[in-house]
């Protein structure tokens, strides 16, 4: 099959050899997948022929971003050929009259938003990692960012896609302005994993860039302030740009790395953006500030100029990388409840760290309901990592009791894929998969992804999920 | 049928539970001269779920119906029997005003919806024609953005949740009840606008907003639909955060003036909407109003304070079609409308009104008479600028002889297969949808 691969699209662009294969053994998360191959096509044809070539042989294929996704959808669970977008990373149009733009997978997020922004216009999603994470792999996972609280996520911004399926037929679907007659299959794909195809070249919105920003940063004294804060913010009607929130070990680990001058002792820190037009900026703005100043913060800033509102967010951006300081491994999560349920929630979870002895750094999208609880520890601890996975499941249980969800941006892929039933029944995800077959012989197309375990998939990832629905029951929701 | 024995009428209604059987009220849910043979109220999910297990295992086939406002979209049934009548599934079923978020039956009309938030400041940004009349659910599986689509987007934007009875009278759910949620496949995405092929929508959650704290609609008179085209696309690339932009013609402004749009006459019309903070929304507004100078309109902005009437009483136009008429809906990149206008001017001998959307790429053209013909060399002109003509009202032997929906697109093969997948003996709403799904 290698041979097949290497005649197909060369011997630069396939890459077997066990050591160059482990880079492609991890995402972002704790799980591992060993894939036999990566391929890297420059163009649809070469994806077609790639996967035409797995198919013959029978290879599990897995599409691949920039790797820095966080629910193990990247990864090799099978095995098989991996296809990395990479060097897919063409932006073929800005059509600044229509405000959309034509590239390719492979394109990096930031990158897209650096050229929209030379046309006057923005690229509205931002994951926390868009200066590495591509398109394609937004797409796939229908990423978020802090800026959807008011724009919505991905799939509010992608029109049209052209899709290689899993028998290797190349089509386009949906319209640039969403008026192709019939079902939405650009709302099926995006956010569906990389379980029904690879997408090749997607047509997606830029919104108008605001003609004025202001970023307000507030530091509280407790969790609570800050949570009540937030609810106060989200019920005044005002829909900030942005609505963040970071916590005493996020400030512990973030301000010696980037100097954010955030004071130690504080217990939350707030980031609230608001943008559009000047007057509506400075009038919510003041609004903004005077319902922080309500909760009795320590200090609020304030800033409206790119570079003092860039320093302002450095914390919050970088905080991930910075957690490195504390503890060698993170497991990030991404529990998402109703609004009102947040504080409540929050509680539970330092409740939960506590009792299974592990530190956890809290930085999230408050005005959306999306959790980020990172639980740290240094995977070299024997049980450690089962302890981790242990508090994991159980927060995510917390979230599902609480009217929520298991993931709001991240994904379920292999990570939270036995989870799965605890908000859905076994007709709502026959139903979900009954859509992934409509997409064709898709079984070996990113396996092991989203459903629960199947048949040949339990080597991978882990069975800590088992002894979590062991007991909280596999139905407690549905 | 219309033409269907006694007896197997009556066979037909035997089957079922709450069955409507008087013969003058199945012609309320007549659909290009077709009326079924049985009418079933559904009030609880359970109704839904036994009407669909027995239409599927006799082979009869299902329509579900809402507020009928949208009844003659789509080509004619192939078969029809049975009406399944969801207006009496109408009530909120949980709305927690701080979540921002409210999961409703249905048959709850948009307007008993916006009434519920109204009384908490807040609101779901979906323009639709009749929304006195139309529901949700019926809202959803037409699923299409209205005349402010570029700023509020469609029904699947701001759908988060969902529930829906397959043609086998399975329940399922997709999505959730928070407003940012990717656990498993969207299957709220792929109902919308899937106009009952695939099963019932029979409850829906939805995100939602604040009521802004200013909501302005302005209208300036033109001396044609031209220039009020022109004057909206200049308007729109002036100020990017207008809520609305719409050009009208005479007939058109006539018509929404007669349905109480008090700021229309009997001229064409530039209507800007914009919304926010008072300051912003003026700011946004002033910009706009500009640009409109520029590209010609000087007669003095005209005001009004019945937004919410004057802006519906627009919306509403778009079902007001003579029965007479042809009415035909053409989505398209913003920046294409001018030159679809003369495109269509040209092959069209006579428009009888034309409503466009300027920052969102629609246009809605009414005409006394089209052929099919007509239609397809119109269609073939059209694609180089990205069009896609819908007919949306017109006889039912125009509607087959022209495909209302057009030619196929490329996502056809993948349409069959999805509702292969989902209702594989064509139960519901056979033949009304695109490629003979």
């Amino acid at each position: 099959m290698v041979r097949e691969l290497i005649d197909a699209i060369g011997e630069q662009a396939v890459v077997w050899h066990d050591e160059d294969l482990i880079v492609y053994e991890y995402d972002g998360t704790i799980d591992r997948g060993n894939p036999d191959v990566i391929a890297l096509p420059a163009t649809t044809e070469d994806v077609v022929n790639l996967i035409k070539i797995a198919n013959k042989y029978e290879a599990p294929v897995t599409p691949r971003g920039a790797g820095t996704g966080l629910s193990g959808g990247a990864l090799a669970a099978k095995g098989g050929v991996i296809i990395g977008m990479n060097r897919m990373r063409a932006i073929f149009d800005i059509d600044v009259e229509n405000k959309t733009a034509l590239v390719q997978p492979g394109v990096v997020n930031l990158d897209l938003g650096a050229e929209a922004e030379r046309h006057g216009l923005a690229y509205a999603p931002d994951p926390s990692s868009q200066r590495a994470c591509t398109i394609g792999g937004n797409v796939a996972e229908n990423a978020g960012g802090p800026h959807t609280l008011a724009w919505g996520t991905t799939t509010n911004h992608v029109l049209a896609l052209e899709l290689v399926t899993a028998d290797g037929e190349v089509q386009w679907i949906g319209h640039e302005t969403r008026d192709e007659p019939g079902y939405d299959l650009v709302g099926c794909v995006v956010g569906s994993e990389g379980t029904v195809g690879i997408v090749t070249q997607a047509l997606v919105r830029l919104v108008p860039r605001p003609t004025a920003v202001r970023t307000l940063l507030a530091v509280y004294d407790s969790v609570r302030q800050a949570s009540n804060a937030v609810s106060a913010v989200v019920a005044s009607g005002i829909v900030p740009a942005a609505l963040e929130m970071i916590d005493k070990m996020t400030i512990a680990a973030v301000e010696p790395v980037l100097n954010t001058g955030f004071p130690l002792d504080a217990e939350a820190v707030l980031l609230v953006e608001v943008d559009g037009p000047d007057s509506q900026v400075e009038a919510e703005g003041a609004r903004v500030e005077g319902i922080l100043n309500r909760f009795e913060p320590r200090e609020v800033r304030s800033a409206t100029d790119p570079e003092d509102r860039e320093t302002l967010w450095a914390g919050r951006k970088g905080a991930i990388g910075a957690l490195g300081q504390i503890m060698p491994n993170y497991y990030l999560l991404d529990g998402v409840v109703p609004r009102t349920k947040l504080p409540d929630v929050l509680d539970s979870v330092y409740e939960i760290a506590e009792r299974y002895r592990l530190p956890v750094a809290n930085m999230f999208h408050a005005g959306d309901g999306n959790l980020h609880p990172c639980l740290l520890f240094d995977e070299r601890e024997p049980g450690a990592t089962e302890r981790v996975l242990d508090a994991g499941g159980e927060i995510m249980r917390l979230c599902v009791d609480a009217g929520g969800a298991i993931t709001g941006e991240h994904g379920v892929g292999l990570e939270k894929r036995d989870y799965l039933p605890w908000i859905f029944s076994e007709e709502d995800m026959d139903a979900m998969k009954s859509l992934r077959a409509a997409f064709g012989p898709t079984e070996n197309f990113n396996p092991c992804k989203i459903f629960p375990k199947g048949h040949g998939c339990g080597e991978a990832g882990h069975q800590h999920a088992q002894h979590q629905i062991a007991k909280f029951g596999p139905k407690a929701f549905v | 049928m219309a033409d269907a024995e006694p007896a197997e009428v009556a066979a037909v209604q035997s089957l079922f539970d709450n069955v409507d059987t008087d013969g003058a009220h199945l012609q309320r849910y007549e659909i290009d001269g077709q009326v079924p043979r049985a009418a079933i109220s559904a009030n609880t999910i359970d109704d839904i779920e036994r009407a669909h297990s027995v239409a599927t295992s006799r082979d009869l086939a299902v329509i579900p119906i809402g507020g009928r406002t949208m009844l003659g979209l789509g080509m004619p049934p192939r078969r029809y029997d049975v009406a399944l009548d969801m207006s009496g599934m109408d009530q909120v079923v949980d709305y927690e005003p701080d979540d921002f978020t409210i999961s409703a039956q249905a048959g709850m009309t948009l307007a008993s919806l916006q009434q519920v938030l109204a009384a908490n400041g807040q609101f779901l940004p979906l323009d639709h024609p009749r929304f006195e009349q139309a529901t949700l659910g019926g809202i959803c599986a037409v699923g299409r953005g209205g005349l402010r689509r570029n700023s509020l987007g469609g029904p699947r934007d701001w759908l988060i949740g969902m529930r829906m009875v397959k043609a086998d009278g399975t329940t399922i759910k997709g999505g959730g009840k928070v407003v940012k949620n990717v656990s498993g496949y969207d299957l709220p995405k792929l109902f919308a606008g899937s106009l009952g092929t695939l099963g019932a929508i029979a409850e829906v959650t939805f995100k939602l907003r604040p009521q802004p704290a200013s909501d302005q609609v302005v209208a300036l008179s033109a001396d044609s639909f031209e220039q009020a085209l022109a004057a909206s696309r200049a308007a729109a690339r002036a100020a990017p955060f207008l809520d609305g932009c719409l050009a009208l013609s005479a007939q058109a402004a006539e018509r929404a003036a007669s349905h109480g749009a008090e700021i229309l006459d009997d001229r064409p019309a530039l209507v800007l909407r914009a919304s926010g903070l008072e300051s912003a929304a003026d700011e946004v507004l002033a910009s706009a109003l500009d640009a409109a100078g520029l590209a010609g309109l000087h007669d003095p902005p005209r005001r009004t304070t019945a937004i919410v009437e004057s802006w519906q009483a627009i919306v509403d136009c778009e079902l007001d079609t003579p029965a007479d008429h042809v009415r035909l809906r053409l989505g398209l990149p913003p920046g294409n409308l001018e030159r679809a206008r003369s495109l269509i001017d040209e092959h069209l001998p006579e428009v009888s009104s034309w409503v466009a959307a300027g920052d969102s790429g629609l246009l809605f053209v009414t005409t006394p008479s089209v052929d099919a013909v007509t239609i397809s060399s119109l269609r073939n002109a059209l694609g180089p600028l990205q069009g896609r003509l819908t007919i949306e009202s017109a006889s039912v032997e125009l509607k087959r002889a022209a495909d209302v929906w057009g030619p196929a697109g490329p996502g056809a093969r993948l349409m069959h297969r999805v509702k292969e997948q989902f209702d594989p003996n064509g139960t519901l709403n056979p033949g009304r949808y695109v490629d003979g799904i």
